[in-house]
């Protein structure tokens, strides 16, 4: 790779798109780019206030609900409103004296039911405002909502085991902060399903909190105390669990530019291939990475940029200063991630149609990737699937350790990698140009790196980060299964996990004897599914990242991810016994794969069976 | 300058190319020719370092064609070279002059000399304005910007009007004058004769014959002999007061002599007919793919 070509050819893929664009798409495309990144930061702030003054309601200056309506941009005061107003419509409220008369109308009844928690919010308001607190609010209670698992460490938990968190203002009043009570408890870490409800129960801070608590301080009537919101005092009817409106709004912001870009970055990738107009690029004294590095940095540089104004801005608005470099950073692998599927999808397909059709896909899993793990950020470990995660929580100022990270992170990035590495395989004369149907070339791009039996077991550990991450997407997905029926949840990411794992083991067998690599005997179906058993299982040990940071506390990831650290004379066994299924597995697909597709079909399908009830046997024996 | 081994190009179970083999001495103008789907565009495609071979080697300019450097050496002109539409020429050429390292002062200069030479105009226009003859142009262009020793040409003319036909051809002549080693492929086959000064021909992946152009006639082609004299004979036919007679062979010219001189009249003209290389192309295509058939024996 020559980076003076590749910064060459990047240069040129702007400048040819730039002649093809004339100045009016020019213009509306960056009035576009302004207003989201505009829109999107007060979106994320709290909303554009879609609800300002849909309420209208007549009140004199001199009223004590003068000040609420006024504070209340959901209500529009109308000044000289009266009886007969009400009656036309014209406005929902009208308060007379200490009466409040309310339209005989279905938006009457919510302008009232409105103007009663505007009400309670301008009392609280006031109250907060006392220069005696203490008078104002004589009992004041923290609420902390705790994660069921905390694998970043954000609660305070120090090495020796005592807890930090809650109420270290050390007033005295509540729990100790000596560990006597929970000192040396591991909760969230052994694995009980009911980690999630001894955080705020038992740690003694949890009820003398006031003003300097735990970084997860609590709030009342807030779901979420970020983005600059103060705290809000109020009465115990607000407490209300935390929806994960600000997690998901973030999440969507950042994984939405992406969608678009997708579009132009697969129709320049695909414009290569129809007519043949990379041939003559191929000819030329330059390196398919040249071409395709150089083809691609413009995109990735220009999706960088646009994630890097959208996570300063929010950055700023949440915590009132620059920064935002870890959110970058974490943004830096979904972007790799889509634009890597993208142009494995482009060099598959062989029409704009197909092309739409697979942008589509990858938007929809995609996004599913990046955006469904991230909106339970405040729920569970479960969230560290996706990186936009550790987006949300710098962006709401907790700290976030190097495990989770490289968590977040490594999987994306190596199936980034795996995905250009199969893309670039195809981007050669005879496969660019070829009109062949999308699994010929899915085969082809598996196939072309092979050429002897080692080189199956290479490819099998290359797969690794492609299971892995297919495998934390079903966990992400099924994660709502598992707040229904735990067991319905284990058993089905059992299945997809001896389904993902199984032809991840064998579909490059079968397509290099698609390509003629190797002989169709017996015995080299023995040796071709040793050498992928094998490469599996070596591979396979990068799923222990996950028990860096204590996912297999989600029950479903548990069951997916091989379960936990096998400990004393058993680790042997637990070493033994998944290589031993690995390899018969890979060795039954492998016999299917030297025949027809059908044969290949049904001995996976045997395989996938045989995985499956190895599965439902650990799992039951370590339940 | 350019060296084919045993080349051989499998797509799957389709043999496209079957141990082609055969060499190009430096200035030379080499054709190569059969109906479709004969492998010669694979073969140049081969050649030019975009396929690997299945089977066999090349070697262009000293180069062996999986180098990159060998690229450096050669200039390619494929059947179809769809352009970057939304580019100029000038904008176009530069971007492979680049490419191919070749300094942008000297870049600039060939460039606007080569398009003097193809009598190009509007070199600032979007190349999707263009029409179908000034692309191929500057195809043809983007070919010679780094100067290249060799030039594979696959169907250099394939699709224009007979006037800009003429040109390219007359072009690609002048290049062969300047001393570039060119492989040529065309399916108008008097361009083909009208350049090159040695061809191959190739059917269903093979090379069935090879050679210059006296030797293919003289192996795949006929001579016929047009007899004219003074008195009627057998099968002759009256043609502006005299006879003729077509005969294929020298002993059927002397039996016409002495069956003229017994008739009391003589012959007063004999004229030769050798085929043309389109014939020569229809009578190996009709002799099927029974094997190589060399002409030059031994010679590789």
């Amino acid at each position: 790779m020559k980076p003076r070509k590749l910064l060459r050819i990047a240069r040129w893929e702007v400048q040819k798109n730039a002649g093809g664009l004339d100045r009016r798409t020019v213009a509306i495309t960056v009035v576009m780019i302004v207003l989201f990144a505009a829109v999107s930061p007060l979106i994320a702030a709290g909303g554009v206030g879609l609800e300002d003054g849909i309420y209208r309601v007549g009140v004199d200056e001199d009223s004590q609900y003068y000040g609420v309506a006024q504070s209340d941009p959901t209500f529009e005061i109308v000044a000289g409103a009266d009886e007969r107003d009400l009656r036309t419509g014209d406005i929902e409220l009208l308060v007379d004296g200490r009466t409040i008369r309310v339209a005989d109308s279905r938006k009457g009844s919510a302008a009232y039911s409105e103007f009663r928690e505007s009400v309670q919010r301008y009392n609280n308001q006031q109250l907060a405002g006392e220069a005696n607190q203490t008078a104002a609010f004589p009992v004041e209670v923290t609420v902390e909502f705790r994660e069921q698992s905390d694998p970043g460490g954000t609660d305070g938990q120090t090495d020796d085991g005592t807890t930090t968190d809650g109420g270290n203002g050390g007033d005295g009043s509540g729990g100790t902060d000596d560990g006597s009570t929970d000192g040396g408890a591991t909760d969230g870490s052994d694995g009980d399903t009911d980690g999630g409800t001894d955080g705020g129960e038992t740690d003694g801070g949890s009820t003398d909190g006031s003003g300097d608590g735990g970084t997860a301080g609590g709030s009342v009537g807030s779901a979420a105390p970020t983005l600059g919101q103060d705290q809000i005092s109020g009465s115990p009817a607000d407490i209300s669990p935390p929806f994960p409106f600000q997690s998901l709004v973030l999440a969507f912001v950042f994984v939405i530019p992406l969608n678009f870009l997708i579009q132009a970055y697969g129709s320049t990738m695909l414009s290569e291939r129809l007519n043949r107009r990379g041939e003559l690029m191929l000819v030329s004294p330059v390196s398919r990475l040249d071409i395709i590095g150089g083809k691609t940095l413009p995109y990735f540089l220009g999706a960088m940029a646009v994630e890097g104004v959208i996570a300063v801005s929010l950055f700023y608005i949440a915590q009132g200063g620059l920064g935002g470099a870890i959110s970058l950073f974490a943004v830096m692998p979904i972007v790799l991630l889509f634009l890597s599927a993208t142009f494995l999808g482009a060099m598959f397909a062989r029409s704009f149609k197909e092309l739409t059709f697979i942008t589509v896909t990858i938007t929809v899993v995609l996004t599913s990737y990046a955006f469904v793990p991230a909106i339970f950020t405040e729920s569970g470990a479960v969230a560290l699937i996706s990186p936009l995660t550790l987006v949300v929580r710098e962006l709401q100022g907790e700290a976030l350790t190097l495990s989770a990270v490289v968590f977040s992170t490594l999987p994306p990035l190596l199936t980034a990698g795996l995905f250009f590495g199969l893309g670039s395989g195809l981007y050669r004369e005879e496969d660019l140009f070829d009109q062949r149907s999308l699994p010929g070339k899915v085969l082809d791009a598996l196939a072309v790196p092979i050429s002897r039996p080692r080189h199956v077991g290479i490819m099998t550990i290359v797969l690794i980060p492609f299971v892995f991450v297919s495998q934390l997407l079903a966990i992400a997905l099924l994660f709502a299964v598992q707040q229904v029926s735990v067991q319905l949840a284990t058993v089905l990411i059992l299945v997809v996990v001896a389904v993902v794992e199984e032809f991840a083991k064998s579909l490059h067998i079968y397509a290099a004897h698609t390509h003629n690599r190797f002989e169709r005997t017996m015995r080299m179906a023995v040796i071709l599914g040793i050498a992928s058993g094998v490469g599996f299982f070596v591979g396979e040990k990068i799923a222990l990242l996950a028990q860096l940071v204590g996912l297999q506390e989600v029950a479903t990831a548990e069951a997916g991810l091989s379960g936990g650290i096998a400990q004393g004379p058993i680790l042997l066994l637990f070493l033994l016994a998944p290589l031993m299924l690995h390899v018969v597995t890979a060795t039954i697909s492998a016999v299917g794969a030297k025949g027809s597709r059908r044969s290949y079909l049904a001995a996976v399908t045997v395989a996938i069976v045989v995985h499956l009830a190895y599965n439902l046997t650990v799992v039951s024996a370590v339940a | 300058m350019i060296e084919a081994r045993d080349l051989r190009k499998e797509y799957g179970g389709f043999v496209a190319v079957d141990g082609s083999t055969f060499s190009v001495d430096g200035g030379e103008v080499f054709g190569v020719i059969g109906p479709n789907g004969a492998g010669k565009t694979t073969t140049l495609k081969m050649l030019a370092g975009l396929l690997d071979p299945t089977d066999g080697s090349a070697e262009v300019a000293g180069y062996d064609v999986s180098e990159t450097e060998m690229r450096h050496h050669l200039g390619f002109l494929p059947e179809e070279s769809p352009l970057y539409e939304e580019m100029t020429p000038i904008s176009y050429l530069s971007f492979f002059a680049d490419l191919y390292d070749v300094d942008s002062d000297v870049a600039e200069q060939r460039i606007h000399d080569t398009l003097d030479d193809l009598d190009l105009e509007h070199r600032h226009r979007q190349l999707g304005d263009m029409s179908k003859g000034m692309k191929r142009k500057v195809a043809i262009a983007r070919s010679l910007i780094n100067d290249p020793e060799v030039l594979i040409y696959d169907e250099p003319a394939s699709g224009l009007d007979p006037l800009t036909t003429n040109y390219i051809i007359e072009f690609t002549e002048r290049l062969a004058e300047e001393g570039k080693t060119i492989i040529f492929s065309a399916h108008n086959l008097f361009h083909v004769e009208s350049i090159c000064d040695r061809v191959v021909i190739m059917n269903e992946g093979k090379i069935v014959a090879r050679g210059d152009l006296d030797q293919l006639r003289q192996e795949y082609g006929e001579t016929t002999y047009h007899v004219y004299t003074t008195v009627e004979l057998d099968d002759s036919i009256r043609e502006n007061g005299r006879y003729r007679a077509v005969v294929e062979s020298m002993d059927a010219v002397d039996s016409l002599r002495s069956a003229a001189t017994e008739a009391g009249g003589e012959v007063i003209d004999i004229r030769t007919e050798e085929s043309s290389l389109e014939e020569v192309f229809l009578n190996v295509a009709e002799a099927g793919t029974t094997g190589d058939r060399y002409v030059e024996e031994g010679r590789q």
